[in-house]
């Protein structure tokens, strides 16, 4: 059932007037402060209040105004977008709070705040778009405005950085504009509507180059291997836009972009008849474990947790190619799950370099001592990423294996296993390093990360045993996937 | 096909001295040559069009006592009028433009320009 | 007033407002600006009543001395003569722009002559679009370059100089192609109004119409600078000032274009030459211009430079969307003319009201400028986004537009070629809003610079809004220049 409301743009509109604010009376640490966390809460407000329609079927459009003749500016909050705009903004709230202490001795901190407010205006525009046309719009606005929070710094690294992101993702951002110009030719509307839009007789070759050409777009975002490589140099930015960068807005816009593809352009039946599928599905099963090897080595913590995000993402897109119920369920499941594990991690990283000056993996003995709250956090994350059920994390490997099973490709469940102990020999030595390994000779006196750092780490692991321990229970976001998948798959 | 240019000999004699005029305008480093290069162009182009309108035999188009048909057509001569006002405050233009360049420069020289540059 | 007194006004108001602005404007041009701007007022309200009038009647046409068709002249206004709006809009706001500008950069003794050139520049422009009759379309065109060519060298330094004469060369030798041309077709036709030619020229002889449209093409191009026909732009653009530079950039080398239409009218209609070659080596040079004018921007440090250098990529874009000849093509190109007009104008206006606060026209020695002009460079910082295709701008859409007609028109090539050109495009403009905000000032006293005074701020920001509005409401301008598109196709298709 579809109702025409408001609340569909309303949710940018509320960021977009956010960023306005802030630039107009951004001097004021108060007002600052002020216009984001208010901007924020009411954006959450809002989506939240979507949420028991969407759960019981209605979809909310709004067509804003026919951007060329025929294709509409149209805003379209289904079970799949919903689910994207629920994770990220509750995020951006528990980023913003953790943002305005982190930020605290930073410079240009109304461009910071103006910026990032922008930033998740788009993603909540890509999580709404009702067409390709609008998805892609955000997709760029999203592409330009992270560009002077990657280069916050300002520094030749940074600037060096930022030149890197901008490059992988406007080629990207090329190909996704090659991309629905294509499909607009062959399917005469780009509406995301549907459960698929192309059919089998624009033929079977110009179909494989076209999903070659999206699955590339949207996997320079989504960071699939060999296109990952501008997320470990965006490290360089502060932490709190890592944090955004890798677990909300901009990995996860490239891999909502891709089950866009895969769900509402394509469709999941007459991608049953292209072999190149399954190619996209190896290419996943490969970047989940060659992400985790280079992660193995590195000693950096930020430069750890972006390749750990290169190997996550790609559950994402395995998920999605399966073309299996299950295999769909843990795809859109993941998006929150590793959202709120990876942004736990992201926090646990800013707080300790903010309260102790780390940023190396092997300064980190005994930090357990110092800051245990913030490594208890840390400790919930990690489980979560091995799998160790009870944990977000586990809902996802399940799901997937279950996923993998049921299309017959049972060696990716061998995947699953291979990639759990991956993610225990990357995350468990910092566990030993931090809990077990006091260095000695030196005192470790309790020295905490003040308050706004630490709150919202402690949330966001909350989150993460919430996600995996309440999946049976309606109006969380695993209800949401549910309700997205039966949609999909026309059940 | 020479029996054809021969009866067409003002089109020819006009685009032989459009190209010599475009010759000019190309390969002349004086910057005065180079407009005396253009001017032979517009000479060329004016010469074309006006040739395009004479009937052999014909009379200057002029009504009033004695005036018989046939008649030159008078359309491309008042073209031509128009034509040479453009050219003539073109070549003002470019010829004040090149006393000034002299003025500061102290040359005309193309060559001799660019290297100051 | 009727439509036809409209016609004609449009081009006699600024016409007198030129002639009388020496008289007028009293002694050293005092009030020469005021005439000027109001001049243009009138001129625009014409212009606005024009627009309105083709949109509600579709095309017609105004004869002069009552002669019809084929013996007059016909002023004729149809959809792309539309463009008289925009050409009213940025030669109003070039004049309110050049106040304080032309004041400051220009001796005293030629602001009268200036604002005249610049008033007859328009004149130019307009008469060419309004125009049904092919030798009008010429002296129109000459009274556009003649005072184009003397607009570049007005402030009369020594490089000015050159650069107008550079300018005026190339232009006069384009100008004698056309010229040449039109002998030609009245020699094949006997008649010199285009509809009349096109229906005439059906079933005439083959070579001298394809040697007239070779002509007619090249110098055309010319005048719109086409790579490799460019080499007069990026001088004469760059160093005349900034408010001319806008007009020459946005307006006056669009006026080839606009002559390329109005040659596709005539060839199209008459059927008398398959013109698919033709097509393809505009479409090829479109994209070949596409990548070098971004390439030689590039290396430009000066920042009006680097502007005239990614005009030559965007005139590739309407180029190749001409020569693509398809429905989509054609829209996206005919709406690139008129919206690349407002970028270009905001980007060069910016530009000016940097260098005239500033006084720095390099992108090393403006670095820093954005934290103290932080309107002019964010108007700046739009139109940048806007000339590299950024949704939702107005160039996205022109964008969009031209790659669909490429995969329409079965190339999709050229689409690919269209896209990632544009991302070249960004490379140097991402090294000007860089400078602009991120990067730590050369100059420590550019953090004390003021922002511009009004008279030149509110032309750039209305630029800039009109820039960011195109591209929400493009289905204006998109859908209002269809009917023309189709009937230029109908005319090829049967």
């Amino acid at each position: 059932m579809e109702v025409t409301d408001i609340r569909p743009i309303l949710a940018p509109a509320i960021s977009f007037a956010c960023t306005g604010l802030v630039f107009l009376m951004g001097r004021s640490t108060f007002w600052r402060r002020f216009w984001s966390l208010g901007a924020a809460t009411a954006k959450l407000v809002v989506v939240m209040s979507m949420l028991p329609g969407t759960l019981k079927g209605t979809v909310y459009v709004f067509k804003l105004l026919d951007f060329t003749p025929g294709i509409g500016l149209g805003f379209r909050a289904d079970a799949l977008g919903m689910f994207f705009a629920v994770v990220s903004s509750t995020l951006w709230l528990i980023t913003t709070i953790y943002a305005i202490g982190y930020m605290k001795p930073e410079h240009a901190k109304v461009r910071f705040f103006g910026f990032f407010a922008l930033c998740v205006s788009t993603t909540i525009g890509i999580a709404f778009a009702e067409n390709l046309l609008t998805l892609f719009l955000f997709y760029e606005t999203l592409t330009i405005c992270t560009y002077p929070l990657v280069i916050h710094e300002e520094t030749p690294e940074a600037m060096k950085a930022g030149r890197k992101y901008l490059t992988y993702t406007l080629i990207g951002g090329a190909f996704v504009l090659l991309g629905s110009i294509v499909t607009y030719q062959m399917a005469g509307t780009l509406t995301l509507s549907k459960p698929g839009i192309l059919s089998l007789s624009s033929g079977v070759g110009p179909l494989t180059w076209l999903f070659i050409a999206l699955v590339a777009g949207f996997g320079v975002k989504a960071a699939i291997m060999p296109l990952h490589g501008w997320l470990p140099s965006a490290m360089v930015a502060p932490t709190p836009v890592s944090a955004l960068l890798h677990a909300v807005a901009v990995v996860k816009a490239g891999a909502f972009g891709l089950l866009r593809v895969i769900y509402n352009v394509y469709g999941v039946e007459l991608l049953k008849n292209l072999p190149v599928i399954n190619w996209l599905a190896y290419l996943a099963a490969f970047t989940i474990l060659a992400g985790s090897f280079i992660a193995i080595y590195q000693d950096n913590f930020k430069r750890r947790l972006a390749y750990s995000t290169v190997s996550q993402l790609s559950y994402i897109i395995l998920g999605a190619a399966l073309l299996t119920p299950y295999g769909a369920t843990a795809a859109i499941a993941h998006i929150a799950n590793q959202a709120f594990a990876k942004i736990t991690m992201f926090f646990v990283a800013g707080s300790i370099q903010r309260t102790t000056g780390k940023t190396q993996i092997h300064e980190l003995a005994g930090i357990g001592y110092r800051m245990p709250f913030t490594m208890a956090a840390y400790t919930v994350a990690a489980l979560s990423f091995i799998g160790v059920p009870l944990f977000a994390g586990f809902v996802t490997k399940w799901y997937l294996s279950l996923g993998a099973l049921q299309s017959g490709q049972w060696w990716f469940v061998l995947v699953m296993v291979a990639s759990s102990l991956l993610n225990a020999a990357y995350w468990l030595p910092i566990i030993y390093l931090a809990w077990f390994k006091a260095p000695p000779g030196t005192r470790l006196e309790l020295h905490e990360a003040s308050p706004t750092l630490l709150l919202p780490t402690l949330l966001c692991a909350v989150y993460v045993i919430l996600l995996g321990l309440t999946t049976q229970v309606p109006g969380l976001p695993f209800s949401l996937a549910q309700a997205a998948v039966k949609f999909v798959f026309g059940m | 096909m020479i029996v054809h240019l021969w009866q067409n000999i003002d089109y020819v004699a006009s685009v032989v001295l459009f190209c010599i005029g475009l010759y000019c305008v190309i390969t002349k480093n004086n910057l005065i040559k180079k407009f005396i290069g253009l001017n032979i162009m517009e000479t060329s182009v004016f010469a074309f069009i006006v040739a395009l309108g004479v009937v052999d035999g014909g009379d200057a188009p002029i009504m009033g006592a004695g005036a018989r048909a046939p008649f030159t057509n008078p359309i491309p001569q008042a073209l031509i009028l128009t034509g040479i006002v453009v050219a003539v405050s073109t070549t003002a233009l470019a010829l004040s433009l090149v006393i000034r360049i002299y003025q500061h420069c102290g040359t005309i020289e193309a060559d001799e320009l660019r290297e100051m540059e | 007033m009727t439509p036809s007194s409209l016609l004609v006004g449009i081009i006699v108001v600024p016409l007198a407002g030129a002639v009388l602005t020496p008289v007028i404007g009293g002694k050293a041009g005092k009030h020469a600006w005021t005439w000027a701007t109001t001049v243009m007022v009138a001129t625009s309200v014409i212009a606005a009543a024009l627009v309105n009038q083709v949109a509600r009647t579709g095309p017609f046409s105004a004869y002069l001395g009552g002669w019809e068709r084929p013996y007059g002249i016909e002023l004729r206004f149809d959809e792309f003569s539309a463009s008289v709006a925009v050409i009213c809009l940025l030669g109003l706001l070039a004049i309110v722009f050049s106040q304080k500008y032309a004041a400051k950069e220009l001796p005293p003794a030629r602001l009268g002559t200036y604002y005249t050139l610049l008033l007859l520049n328009l004149t130019g422009m307009l008469g060419f679009v309004v125009t049904g009759d092919l030798f009008n379309l010429f002296v129109f065109m000459e009274i556009l370059s003649l005072s184009g060519y003397a607009l570049v060298a007005i402030s009369g330094e020594r490089t000015a100089e050159m650069a107008a004469f550079k300018y005026l060369v190339m232009g006069a030798v384009s100008s004698l192609l056309v010229l040449f041309a039109i002998g030609l077709l009245y020699a094949l036709t006997g008649s010199l109004n285009m509809a009349d030619i096109s229906d005439r020229l059906t079933g005439s002889a083959e070579v001298p119409a394809m040697l007239a449209l070779a002509l007619l093409t090249t110098g055309f191009m010319v005048k719109a600078a086409l790579f490799p026909l460019h080499v007069w732009l990026p001088d004469a653009h760059a160093i005349a000032p900034s408010p001319v530079s806008a007009i020459l950039s946005g307006l006056v080398v669009k006026t080839g274009l606009l002559g390329m239409i109005r040659v596709y009218q005539i060839y199209y209609g008459a059927k008398v030459l398959d013109l698919s070659s033709l097509n393809t080596v505009l479409v090829w040079l479109g994209a070949i211009s596409i990548v070098m004018g971004a390439f030689f921007a590039i290396f430009q440090e000066d920042i009006k430079m680097m502007l005239a250098y990614s005009t030559i990529s965007n005139i590739g874009y309407i180029v190749m969307g001409l020569g693509l000849a398809s429905q989509y093509g054609i829209i996206g190109a005919t709406v690139h003319i008129f919206n690349h007009a407002l970028i270009k104008a905001t980007l060069f206006l910016g530009a000016g009201a940097l260098i005239y606060q500033t006084g720095y026209r390099n992108l090393s020695d403006l670095r820093g400028v954005g934290r103290s002009m932080p309107f002019t460079t964010a108007a700046i910082s739009v139109g940048a986004i806007s000339i590299v295709g950024m949704p939702p701008t107005a160039g996205f859409l022109c964008k969009w537009y031209i790659a669909l007609g490429a995969v329409q028109a079965g190339h999709p090539v050229f689409g690919v070629a269209l896209v990632f050109g544009a991302l070249f495009i960004f490379v140097y403009y991402i090294r000007m809003v860089n400078s602009f905000y991120f990067q730590a000032p050369i100059h420590p006293e550019i953090l004390e610079v003021k922002e511009a005074p009004l008279t030149m701020l509110a032309p750039v920001l209305i630029l800039a809004a009109l820039c960011l509005a195109m591209g929400l409401l493009g289905r204006i301008p998109l859908s209002f220049i269809e009917p023309a598109v189709t009937r230029l196709l109908g005319t090829l298709g049967g």
